[in-house]
């Protein structure tokens, strides 16, 4: 069922939200064993929270605008009373103090909350392949990655445990997976949704985004998580529209920019899908042009060091004192520290020593200055794109979903999993991924919509769009 | 270029143990990565200024306690408060 069907359902009486809610807890109990998509299935608390949307429906109050609607929550994502993990060792025992801003969001709008959702250790992945509950499967072939690090995510969506989920994007980690899983993923611009109550990996790239199985699904869960938030600073003062409103009746006058050079080099079937995709755009009236974003070439390394400098910071406060794991045989303060931090798995590790390196004196200037240098000069080329163009064309991904295990030796191919989607959170940009056809494979392939701040109506009516026609 | 060295420096800044062997795959690692870096010099970035993400002007905080009750509760937490001091639990 699509979440406008489950919101219809409820409101006419033909399901009760209970209903509702134990059909996807017993879809989640029949596929969960298979996909590994849940780490945590809030049973007892979506019943009751389910059972209460039934009272408030029977006492004839409005409902709101999620009512009845389960929705899975990355495992990064704090919840309060429930464990938020992160899945790792690291913090296997944090149970969260206080709820996050979206989920208190969600609550308010009558949705279920049905469960946390595995993911790459700390966000940093995109294969789902390092967290300490094991492997996420994708559901369209099970012995492929779902992507990464909302895999689980992405892949309870793509196997109908759940009809949406949120997950965080720091360098691609929602539109990825969505691409890879066959469904819709959304990454907000910077400062659209609250980051109060997520795990910090990256502060100035991470954001929270929406896993749904269609766009129109993926517009009604932003519409309810989006606005400026007291508790997080870089949340932005304007207002939120009706997404799934805003839908125009076709693509007349909105461009679309194809950036220069983007497919040069690109696997043959999704580099055709783009180009498809494209033509489909234009047949739906859109104007295609032509635009110039050089630099972006350089996104994925200045992410790696960006991103990585900020985790090293960020990941700081795991030093056995305030939060997760302490040791308990050390002998002085530097061991403690050292044995402290030892849960830590190496791709989590690898990242922090990374950005220290990049940080120390002797690295700093050529490596994270430059990086923060390259950034601002990538922002300007999309800001020049985006005067000429409403939103612009990439696929999401360089490939389709791969094997597990296919890249654990050659760890540099995995981060240019991300070469189309760390691009977004570089500049800051609005970004989604569409399902648009299937590789040889028959593995879904996604393209991607970008749009500017604050403008996330847009990529969603083109993404509306290009889904019609897809189908 | 990166060496063992480095990562072993590296790790020891960030308070995390880093086996030999851990360093032999890292140093091997890196090097692929910041030789990807390195592509970075080709940039020029002489008269770049540094901004924030969203480009918007920052937000300012009137840090003046407005939640007396959450002042309150918060206060509750420590053991005592010595000239506007919040004195807290010895924890090593």
């Amino acid at each position: 069922m699509t979440i406008s069907e489950i919101i219809s359902a409820i409101q006419n009486g033909t399901k009760t939200a209970e209903e509702i809610t134990r059909y996807y807890l017993a879809q989640i109990a029949e596929k969960n064993a298979q996909i590994n998509a849940f780490v945590e299935v809030f049973e007892q608390d979506a019943l009751a929270q389910a059972k209460a949307v039934d009272a408030k429906k029977a006492r004839g109050e409005k409902l709101g605008a999620l009512a009845g609607v389960p929705v899975a929550i990355k495992d990064n994502i704090l919840y309060q009373g429930h464990k938020a993990t992160c899945c790792s060792k690291m913090l296997e025992n944090y149970t969260a103090a206080y709820t996050a801003t979206v989920v208190e969001k969600l609550l308010a709008a009558d949705a279920v909350i049905i469960g946390r959702t595995n993911m790459d250790e700390f966000a940093m992945g995109s294969s789902n392949q390092t967290s300490v509950y094991g492997v996420v499967h994708n559901p369209v072939d099970t012995t492929r990655v779902p992507g990464g690090s909302s895999g689980g995510s992405a892949a309870a969506v793509a196997a109908g445990m759940v009809p949406a989920a949120l997950g965080t994007d720091t360098g691609g980690s929602v539109r990825q997976p969505a691409g890879f899983c066959g469904i819709v993923g959304i990454k907000p611009g910077y400062g659209r949704i609250s980051r109060y109550g997520i795990i910090a990996f990256a502060s100035s790239a991470d954001q929270v985004g929406v896993l749904a199985g269609n766009v129109a699904d993926a517009s009604l869960v932003m519409e309810v998580i989006s606005g400026k938030d007291a508790h997080d600073s870089t949340s932005l003062e304007a207002p939120v529209p009706h997404y799934a409103q805003e839908f125009t009746k076709d693509l007349k006058g909105v461009k679309v920019g194809l950036p220069k050079g983007f497919l040069d080099g690109l696997n043959p079937t999704i580099k055709a899908q783009t180009e498809k995709a494209a033509q489909q755009l234009k047949e739906l009236g859109a104007e295609l042009v032509e635009v110039d974003v050089p630099l972006a070439q350089y996104s994925a390394p200045c992410y790696y060091i960006i991103t990585s400098a900020e985790a090293s910071s960020n990941l700081g406060r795991y030093d056995g004192i305030r939060y997760g794991y302490s040791a308990q045989d050390a002998n002085g303060l530097a061991d403690y520290y050292e044995k402290s931090r030892a849960p830590f798995g190496l791709e989590v590790k690898k990242r922090i020593i990374i950005g220290t390196y990049a940080l120390t004196s002797e690295r700093y200037e050529e490596c994270f200055l430059k990086a923060m240098k390259v950034r601002e000069l990538i922002r300007e080329d999309f800001k020049k794109a985006f005067a000429k163009v409403d939103v612009i064309l990439t696929p999401t991904s360089p490939t389709t979903a791969f094997k597990i295990g296919q890249k654990d030796d050659n760890p540099l191919s995995l981060y240019l999993a991300d070469l189309y989607t760390c691009q977004g959170n570089i500049g800051g940009l609005a970004g989604i991924s569409v399902p648009f056809g299937k590789d040889e494979n028959g593995l879904p392939i996604g393209v991607q919509f970008y749009g500017p701040i604050l403008a996330e109506e847009k990529i969603l009516n083109a993404a509306y769009h290009l889904e019609k026609v897809s189908k | 270029m990166i060496t063992k060295k480095d990562v072993e420096l590296a790790g020891k800044l960030a308070k995390m143990s880093v086996s030999p062997q851990e360093a032999d795959i890292y140093e091997g690692q890196l090097k692929a990565l910041f030789g990807w870096v390195n592509e970075l010099k080709a940039v020029n970035t002489e008269h770049v200024q540094l901004t924030n993400v969203t480009l918007a002007a920052h937000t300012r905080k009137d840090q003046a306690v407005t939640d007396e009750q959450a002042a309150a509760k918060l206060r509750a937490m420590f053991a005592c408060e010595l000239a506007g001091q919040a004195k807290v639990k010895k924890v090593l």
